[in-house]
């Protein structure tokens, strides 16, 4: 029984690392960006759920689709005004712009909220599901399964929409986007907008899982990447094959070698690297980047 | 100008950086013509579907579509306004399927669904590729059936100027014989069809008319069997066996 207790647990947090990491990679299949700020946002929109909940009691669910709005805007904001000069310069500008907007925003949390713990507790987080002996506590299993179904809408909505045939076409050939009539620019501020929406929708989430403080985003973006490079940079089925295994693995550990559980998070890794550098489901090596 | 002008190119000039590559360029296109461009490489092939697609400004000189100035507008208007490019290679997305790459060729159009579901009805039916390998991944079809897929996406928006760049460029005989066809039957509909080719015998005998180019001007231009015959084009670029 067990087992299937940690197998369900595994499965809900590779969900929340499914729809972080598939923001992270939707942004590089368009935009050829490693966006090493989505911890920073992350930790962003969690930390702003805790101040709206610390101040209104306000139930923090409710803010999903604030804050993936805000974030989204934010994101695309981002876009326009910096990351669309730096882009021609290649991906290594790029990647040190994005740290810096993710140091930038760690110094303004660090300003309005202090370098300390913040916990969003609504009445549920200390209960839990029973069914027989399996115990699943509900923040991990509400933002588990909200996780899957936001990333379900999302993957919906670039599958079938105009909007998301566009940004996948940037995707996959800008040039050839460019003869069908989709401007890449648009496309490009739309992807990073989305896939900065996922991580104002992850902060929620994680705001009623975990304690976060400013510095946490270092420790969230290393996981993201690990999900990306497992994956396959650029493959959003790829991340969530990746988030999956890797959160299940991370269930197994913490339960039986506690000690053990980052090695086998990032020893996983590791070794794919060594053996199938493009990833999971990647189809080439990003010589750019990787 | 006649009416049944499609396209004119008035001493137009553009170029990448420093150096001009058109230098002067006239040209004029005659509804439902199929023209072909030969020249030697850097005349400027390439370019001229680059200024009138939109993809380059011309810095001097007027590119009008039937009796509006275009030169300079941006490639989605020009495309709008029925100026289709089907290019060298490789402008599918290989990872969608035909059916979506062929639909995404409509997209300036994609909110007037009942036309362009009667678009695609019309390029299934020339096109029978589109109907036949509709859940194929793009990247997954030969060159051949890659470039017939091109072709469908860019029929999509019901162009009356086709330009195309090497339209034989790594096909086997079969599927040039092929694209052939397709490019004559576009010209007996009415559409015009302007394409660049390496290979100046398939070119002239697909074409109606002929255009030699050379440093970034017209050289030569008339019908296609009166450039194929001149002895001066035959020894400069298509070689002895064709005079005979």
């Amino acid at each position: 029984m067990q087992i299937v207790q940690v197998l369900a647990y595994g499965i809900l947090l590779g969900g929340i690392y499914a729809l972080l990491a598939s923001g992270v990679t939707l942004i590089f299949g368009v935009l050829d960006v490693v966006n090493v700020a989505q911890g920073a946002f992350l930790v962003f929109s969690a930390l702003f759920t805790w101040q709206i909940w610390d101040m209104f009691g306000i139930e923090p669910l409710l803010l999903i689709p604030v804050m993936g709005a805000m974030m989204g805007l934010i994101g695309w904001a981002i876009y326009r005004g910096m990351l669309i000069r730096v882009a021609p310069q290649g991906p290594g500008m790029t990647v040190l712009l994005m740290f810096g907007v993710a140091l930038t925003m760690e110094g303004i949390l660090n300003l309005g909220f202090g370098n300390k713990f913040k916990s969003v507790t609504p009445a549920y987080f200390t209960q839990s599901l029973n069914i027989g002996e399996i115990v699943l506590p509900y923040p991990q299993l509400i933002s588990g399964v909200l996780a899957i179904v936001v990333l379900g809408a999302i993957y919906a909505y670039l599958r079938f929409s105009w909007a998301g045939r566009a940004l996948r076409a940037s995707s996959q050939n800008r040039d050839g986007a460019a003869l069908v009539g989709i401007s890449h620019k648009k496309a490009a501020g739309f992807a990073f907008a989305i896939g900065a929406a996922t991580a104002g929708v992850g902060g929620v989430l994680l705001a009623i899982m975990y304690p976060i403080f400013p510095a946490t985003h270092y420790e969230w973006i290393a996981r993201l990447l690990g999900v990306v490079v497992l994956g396959g940079f650029g493959s959003i089925p790829g991340a969530i094959i990746a988030a999956l295994l890797l959160g299940t693995m991370e269930s197994f550990a913490a339960t039986f070698v506690p000690q053990w559980a980052p090695l086998f998070f990032y020893g996983t890794i590791l070794l794919i690297l060594v053996f199938r550098p493009q990833g999971i489901m990647g189809s080439k090596t990003r010589e750019d980047v990787a | 100008m006649s009416e049944s002008t499609v396209l004119t190119m008035d001493k137009v000039e553009a170029g990448y950086g420093g150096g001009l590559v058109l230098q002067g360029l006239s040209l004029e296109l005659t509804k439902g013509t199929i023209t072909c461009i030969v020249g030697p490489n850097g005349a400027g092939k390439s370019t001229v579907l680059r200024v009138i697609s939109g993809l380059l400004k011309p810095s001097s000189g007027t590119v009008t579509l039937g009796s509006e100035a275009i030169g300079g507008k941006a490639p989605a208007d020009i495309l709008r306004m029925g100026v289709a490019q089907v290019p060298q290679s490789g402008a599918l997305f290989p990872d969608m399927s035909v059916h979506e790459n062929v639909l995404l060729g409509g997209y300036p159009i994609r909110r007037e669904r009942a036309l362009l579901k009667s678009r695609i009805a019309m390029v299934e039916e020339m096109m029978p590729i589109v109907k036949e390998r509709a859940h194929d991944k793009a990247g997954n079809l030969s060159g051949g059936q890659r470039r017939m897929v091109e072709i469908s996406r860019a029929l999509i928006l019901d162009p009356s100027l086709v330009l195309m760049d090497e339209p034989s460029l790594g096909l086997d005989p079969k599927s040039v014989a092929k694209v052939a066809a397709v490019i004559r039957n576009m010209a007996s509909e009415g559409r015009t069809v302007l394409l660049v080719e390496q290979n100046v015998r398939l070119g002239m005998n697909l074409a109606t008319h002929g255009v030699v180019m050379e440093q970034g001007t017209v050289r030569l231009t008339g019908d296609s069997a009166g450039i194929a015959d001149n002895p001066e084009v035959a020894s400069m670029y298509l070689g002895k066996a064709i005079g005979k």
